[in-house]
């Protein structure tokens, strides 16, 4: 189950952060949140352990805590996507589909006239849109 | 070996692991010590270390190499066992205590920034007690059966010479019984090397028995081994030592215990010679030699291909035995265990080499064997031993890991033991620099234990700072558990510590968050130490808190009014965040020469009033000329510039306070800050003048001025516009500086405006502003009159075309008279000047028409100077306490929405003044209704030239029902009549709402005699009928005439009605509310311009038989249209076509049969109606008659028939054309169709050459605003 999503813009500011919890966790999962943007920071800066692609996007599990897994995924604005799952069996492939529409409704919420850029993303669309995004995911590679 | 980059753990290693001797005093060597204020133990202790002993050792190898450094643990013999759980844990809780209150000082000063700590180098910010801890930490799993370290390397035996029998002593003191239990159970050799040592004190007598029995014991326990200790050679005990070297080791000993105080410089140098010498002569060789022994041993039995492979198979064979005897497996004579303490003895004589192949033999052994506590322990030798050796990194740290998890596998009883190991390996990877993977291993460390953990995360924080690439998030991530463990623990000052630092990396960045949870924990930790000063520091952060929810904003406010309240402090804070201020929601409105009669009327853009008052107020070159040449006197040049405002009138402020909770906030006394300043002084002032005005130089004395205070309560998220006034009291110079508000009683907010903050603002564009804000000093001048005006019984809400009398209530509170008294009305349509002499006059009868026409009162007509100013009377003069009242006269004129200005202008009477007039500006705005919506149309009457029908049309579109009273033609050129009762129409003569009422009027110009103009339309009899040539009728007819104006020419013929009508007011005993609705220009014109009868005798009698008949015949001819026409007349006396009557009809006809109808409209021209070929009559005169006809003429042609014979005839074979001159084409010259072709053409439409019923319009701008619009909102959806 994806337990938080967040955005974080070029400057390390959170952007948009949404938790999918019923439990008051906003905190933590803005720690873990702000925790991973050092290890995508580490990961840009050491291009080395980031894998073969150059280009490639998805960051890849950036660190496991004890009860969630936090995936990464930076965009060529060096906008970053942080993905908190309590998923445990997670595929890549699953991983990188998610981010990718994640991406494309990110763009979309941009893209509007009225957002300003570096600014927190308001729109109640694109928040509609997530969570349509994050119910439709499951990482159960079981089921 | 020496590097430096190894020191630490080295340091700690060489600390740590050193061979231990176990010490056996007798109670009575304990009690000579104590004299010291030290245990014999601790006395000896400063001397156990050695840092050139000089000492050569042999080890397995031949090669003898010199050990330099050293250093022995001395410990009692019944410390020498694992310490208790319980109280390890107590003494470490102390050990973090004491350190957060040594740290106590530091803990309120500012937080050096990140920057700084990040540069500086390691010990300056990473606490130092983490050492400490560390070390008690290690400590506490020391005297582990599995390690064979700190198994004691030599006893030492210590009797006093006071002491009854002291070689019996020396033998009691080595009874097994007391001894440790890794000595009596086993896990170690109890054959350990005795030293005897005999303490004498120097105060018990002269050294001559303890010599003695020294002797003594030389001989019982041999020469070697027996010592002789003297101390306490001092008698008064003077504190001889500088430095104590005592002190390093007691840091908690108070300084007045003065240690070793009897103790002179012999006895130290005594006492160090002697540990000398015991480690040196006794426990090096003592060691060396084990260690060779062992080696041998091991040697035979381990070493060699024959003994491996013999080893193999015993231990294949011994793996079926059950695992639980391991515990008890290694007695200190196994092979294993003297493997082990041989590499713990090379270990510790730095024979690394050795140490390191003996651990290795071991690691497999107790691999094979399960022995998983021991494997650990080995393989965390071997860590240290590669480490030691400065080889093989990897190596060290896979021996660590191993370690490590080994320890961690078996559970509770290694997890102290495992916690050591993860400190080593900290600390080898510290001294690697690889400090990321440091701080992973702390935050391995961290158990369940919840101040370990604190402690640990902490640390394994500040390994992130260090970490290169620095590692901030991770660095206040961790601090931030920490933190919370520590609190967890009632380390509250650990906890601030640790959160202070954490906010280092949080300052600055959106993370909000996080930032708060961080200052309000931080806050309430300091709360809690009573620290309210700092703890506000923090709160006064997170007050503006609207990211948050609900629940949170109230605990947050909760505890930020609690703090507050402790706090027992006022503090003043500048732009204080709750609530937040709307500085573009600043609006000054000062009333210099122009004063507001109302809030709604300073709203108004100062464009409307100008231009109303433009004709009123003295030209603008004019008053340069006029007052400021008055003012140059008065002020200042450089003033001239600033804002004036009036001492003793109001300045009044609006600013706008958003809530940014969602809690509501009260707020009480907002106020402005104001400062005042008095005049500068003039330059050509003497200096003594100057002096004074220094003195009272910028003053913020309220003395000066007078503030407003006003409490609101904001609502969650609610923005509430404060309106406050400051009263400037004397003349100088008022500075605007700010707004204040207490958030509570001990909080005040305030706000500075700068002025560059609202330049800019002006400068984007806000023109409204412009006015009032540009500046926000004022320039007071000495009080002046106002003028307070009020229209009384002015409605808010009121049905159109009611007419009410109102008056104006104009008052003056100063002293000195106004004059002058100009007014301008925006709207005179829905107001009208009254006559100001006839205040007191009965409405509505007077109204009525007098009988008596000779004494109408001359009110003011306003119709012949139309939009001009009204000038009050000459003599009007407005006293203090006269108040002058103007009637007016107020007829809603259309429907919706009115606003209605009013702008009185009055001269000050007093000439010294700043100013010379002033203008009252009074805003009203009203809803009109609509009530009665009257139409008329005109049609000609068939039957008369110069009569028409007119046909009205009322409908009743308001809520109430309304009472018809009379209609009548405005002016006196018209005659208006009923052609039917009214009653018929409305028996009831009420029109309710919705109803609708259609009735016939016939009208026609009135001839000079007799005016009949009006129509009672009331029920019953004839009532008062209203005289619409008097004022205020005629007035707003006057200004509906010209508010209805068409584009049609003036001179065309009109007619102008006014229904009057009444409702019931709804109170009693009232008046009617009298209702007035015109409708002008009401054209007769019709279509045709041209209209003609043709008119003669009906009936005429004559005698045929003299002659024939001549009957003249008038025509009159009118042209209705507004172009001169040409007309000509035919007559036909054969008339062409077909006929109408039959044949035989000859002559005259039976008169009713066939009743001559002449005035069919020939619908295009006169169209001749043929009869026989012989025609009965004919036309004589001249057969074409041309007229010529101005516009709007009448005139009359005479035309002449002659009939032969007696009958009834048709008299129509006769055309008429026409043409109208000066336009080509006549239909396009209609009014409707002029007007239709007017409207489109003003609409942009183009009128197509070939089909002229079409028009045109070029829509490309539309479509560019289309697509426009288009896009942007396509986008957006």
């Amino acid at each position: 189950m994806i337990v938080c999503i967040a955005v974080v813009g070029h400057q390390n500011n959170p952007l948009y952060i949404q938790s999918f919890t019923e439990a008051d966790d906003a905190l933590k999962l803005h720690h873990i949140v702000h925790c991973s943007l050092d290890v995508v920071d580490e990961r840009v800066n050491n291009p080395k352990k980031s894998g073969p692609m150059i280009n490639e996007t998805f960051l890849g599990l950036l660190y496991p805590t004890e009860n969630y897994k936090v995936y990464g995924y930076l965009t060529n604005t060096k906008v970053k996507f942080i993905l908190v799952t309590t998923d445990l069996d997670v595929r890549d492939a699953d991983v990188r589909n998610f981010f990718r529409r994640f991406h494309s409704a990110y763009l979309d919420a941009v893209s509007n006239p009225f957002h300003v850029p570096g600014k927190k993303i308001t729109s109640k669309t694109f928040a509609e849109r997530v969570s349509n995004i994050v119910k439709s995911v499951s990482f159960n590679t079981a089921g | 070996m020496a590097d430096p980059a190894y020191s630490a753990l080295r340091k700690m290693l060489l600390d740590e692991i050193t061979p231990v001797v176990m010490v056996l005093p007798t109670p009575l060597v304990e009690e000579r010590c104590q004299k010291n204020g030290l245990s014999f133990v601790q006395m000896l202790t400063p001397f156990c270390v050695f840092n050139n002993i000089d000492v050569p050792v042999r080890t397995a190898s031949d090669q003898p190499y010199r050990l330099q450094k050293f250093k022995l643990r001395m410990v009692y013999a019944s410390d020498v066992r694992q310490p208790n759980v319980e109280v390890t844990k107590e003494r470490l809780k102390q050990v973090i205590t004491d350190a957060g209150n040594i740290e106590d000082s530091d803990l309120y000063l500012e937080p050096s920034s990140i920057e700084t700590i990040s540069t500086s180098s390691q010990p300056d910010f990473v606490p130092t007690w983490f050492q400490f801890f560390n070390k008690e930490f290690v400590r506490s799993v020391s005297f582990s059966d599995h390690e064979a370290f700190d198994h004691p390397v030599a006893c030492l035996l210590v009797v006093s010479s006071n002491d009854k029998d002291p070689i019996n002593k020396f033998v009691d003191l080595f009874n097994m019984n007391q001894l440790p239990p890794l000595l009596n159970e086993g896990a170690m050799d109890p054959k350990i090397p005795k030293v005897f040592v005999l303490l004498h004190d120097n105060q018990d007598g002269s050294s001559e028995r303890a010599s003695k029995i020294l002797a003594e014991m030389r001989n019982t326990f041999g020469a070697n081994d027996c010592r002789l200790l003297c101390i306490n050679s001092l008698q008064d005990g003077a504190p001889a030592h500088e430095p104590n070297p005592w002190e390093f080791y007691m840091p908690n000993a108070s300084p007045d215990q003065n240690l070793g105080r009897l103790l002179n410089k012999e006895d130290v140098d005594e006492l160090r010679d002697f540990v000398r010498d015991v480690s040196s002569k006794d426990i090096i060789p003592n060691m060396e030699q084990r260690i060779r022994v062992l080696n041998q041993q091991v040697s035979a039995t381990r070493k060699g291909f024959r003994n491996q492979i013999k080893n193999l198979w015993w231990r294949k064979g011994k793996e079926d035995a059950p695992e639980n005897q391991t515990v008890n497996m290694y007695t200190f004579s196994s092979i294993e265990s003297q493997i082990r303490v041989l590499g713990d003895y090379a270990f510790m004589l730095r024979d690394y080499e050795l140490a390191l192949s003996n651990y290795r033999l071991l690691s497999t052994d107790y691999k094979l064997d399960k022995a998983w506590k021991r494997y650990a322990g080995v393989q965390e030798m071997m860590g240290l031993t590669y480490f030691m050796l400065n080889q093989s990194k990897k190596d060290a740290e896979y021996c660590m890991e191993n370690a490590f998890t080994t320890y961690l596998r078996i559970g509770t009883s290694g997890k102290g033991n495992a916690t050591r190991c993860g400190l080593w390996w900290v600390e080898m990877l510290k001294a690697t620099g690889q400090y990321k993977e440091a701080a992973g291993v702390y935050f391995r460390i961290s158990g369940e234990e919840p101040l370990h953990s604190a402690v640990m995360l902490e640390q394994a924080s500040y390994c992130y700072l260090l970490a290169k690439p620095i590692m901030l998030r991770k660095y206040g991530f961790h601090l931030i558990l920490s933190g919370d463990l520590y609190n967890k623990c009632d380390q509250i000052k650990h906890a601030i510590r640790a959160y202070r630092n954490a906010l280092s990396v949080f300052k600055g960045t959106t993370w909000s968050h996080i930032r708060d949870h961080v200052h309000f924990h931080i806050g309430q930790w300091y709360a809690s130490l009573g620290r309210f000063d700092v703890a506000m520091k923090h709160m006064l952060e997170i007050v503006a808190c609207s990211h948050q929810s609900q629940p949170m904003q109230e605990l947050f406010m909760k505890n930020f009014f609690q703090i507050l309240q402790k706090t027992g402090k006022t503090y003043k804070i500048p732009r204080l965040q709750l609530p937040i201020v709307n500085i573009s929601s600043l609006n000054i409105v000062s009333e210099d020469h122009r004063t507001y009669g109302s809030p709604a009327a300073v709203s108004v853009k100062e464009s409307i009033w100008q231009h109303l008052e433009e004709e009123m107020v003295p030209s603008l070159t004019n008053a340069k000329t006029t007052w400021l040449d008055l003012q140059s006197k008065l002020l200042p040049n450089k003033l001239k510039q600033s804002n004036v405002c009036v001492a003793g009138e109001a300045l009044k402020v609006e600013i706008a306070f958003k809530n940014p909770l969602q809690l509501s906030i009260p707020i009480s006394s907002v106020t402005l800050m104001c400062e005042y300043s008095p005049n500068e002084p003039q330059p050509d002032a003497s200096s003594s003048a100057n002096q004074t005005v220094e003195d009272g130089k910028t003053n913020s004395d309220t003395s000066f001025f007078t503030l407003s205070e006003v409490d609101i309560t904001l609502e969650g998220g609610e923005t509430t516009l404060a309106e406050l006034s400051v009263v400037p009291r004397i003349e100088g110079r008022l500075k605007v500086t700010g707004v204040s508000w207490k958030l509570s009683d001990s909080m005040i907010g305030y706000y500075n405006f700068e002025p560059d903050l609202i330049k800019k603002r002006i400068s984007k564009g806000r023109r409204k502003a412009k006015q009032t804000t540009n500046k926000l000093e004022f320039l007071v001048i000495k009080s002046l009159p106002r003028l307070e005006g009020i229209i009384n019984n002015l409605p808010t809400t009121v049905y159109a075309g009611n007419l009410q009398r109102l008056s104006l209530q104009l008052k003056n509170s100063s002293d000195i008279p106004v004059k002058n008294l100009k007014m301008k009305i925006s709207h005179p349509r829905f107001l009208n000047i009254g006559n100001p002499e006839t205040v007191n006059v009965d409405f509505p009868a007077c109204l009525e028409k007098q009988k008596t026409s000779s004494n109408k009162d001359k009110d003011i007509d306003t119709t012949k100077k139309s939009e001009s100013v009204f000038h009050f009377p000459e003599d009007t003069v407005i006293h203090k306490e006269n108040t002058f009242v103007l009637p007016l006269w107020f007829r809603a004129a259309t429907p919706g929405n009115v606003s209605l200005y009013l702008t009185v202008y009055y001269e000050v009477e007093d000439k010294s003044t700043a100013m010379r007039y002033r203008t009252l500006r009074t805003h009203h705005i009203l809803e009109v209704l609509p009530s009665l919506d009257v139409s008329f149309n005109i049609s000609p009457c068939p039957s008369k030239l110069q009569e028409y029908i007119v046909r009205m049309d009322v409908i009743n579109k308001g809520l109430k029902s309304l009472k018809l009273r009379q209609l009548s033609s405005v002016g006196s050129e018209w005659q208006i009549s009923l052609i039917e009762s009214i009653q018929d129409l409305i028996p009831s003569g009420n029109l309710v709402p919705g109803q609708a009422l259609s009735a016939f009027l016939k009208l026609k110009i009135a001839n000079k005699t007799e005016t009949e103009t009006d129509v009672w339309l009331g029920h019953g009899g004839g009532g008062a009928v209203f005289d619409t040539r008097r004022a205020p009728l005629v007035n707003f007819h006057h200004y509906e005439q010209l508010s209805q104006k068409t584009s049609r020419q003036e001179h065309e013929s009109t007619v102008d009605f006014m229904l009057i009508s009444e409702m019931e007011s709804e109170t009693e005993n009232q008046p009617p509310q009298i209702f007035s609705h015109h409708a002008c220009h009401c054209s007769v014109s019709t279509k045709r311009p041209i209209w003609w009868l043709l008119d003669g005798p009906k009936i005429i009698h004559y005698n045929f038989t003299n002659s024939l008949c001549e009957t003249k015949l008038k025509m009159t001819i009118h042209n209705s249209s507004s172009f001169p026409s040409s007309i000509t007349i035919n007559t036909f006396d054969s008339p062409p076509g077909t006929s109408i009557s039959s044949g035989n009809k000859v002559g005259w006809h039976d008169m009713s049969s066939t009743p001559s109808e002449p005035r069919v409209p020939p619908p295009e021209s006169a169209k001749a109606v043929v009869l026989e070929s012989v025609p009965p009559f004919i036309w004589t005169g001249s057969s074409t008659t041309h007229v010529k006809l101005g516009p709007n003429s009448t005139t009359e042609v005479w035309l002449l028939v002659t009939t032969f014979a007696p009958g009834t005839y048709d008299l129509s074979n006769y055309s008429l054309h026409w043409s109208l001159v000066g336009c080509g084409d006549v239909r396009e010259k209609e009014g409707w169709y002029l007007e239709f072709d007017n409207f489109m053409k003003k609409s942009g439409f183009r009128r197509r050459e070939v089909d002229r019923g079409c028009y045109v319009k070029n829509l490309r701008s539309f479509y560019i605003i289309l697509e426009l619009k288009g896009d942007v909102v396509g986008s957006d959806t």
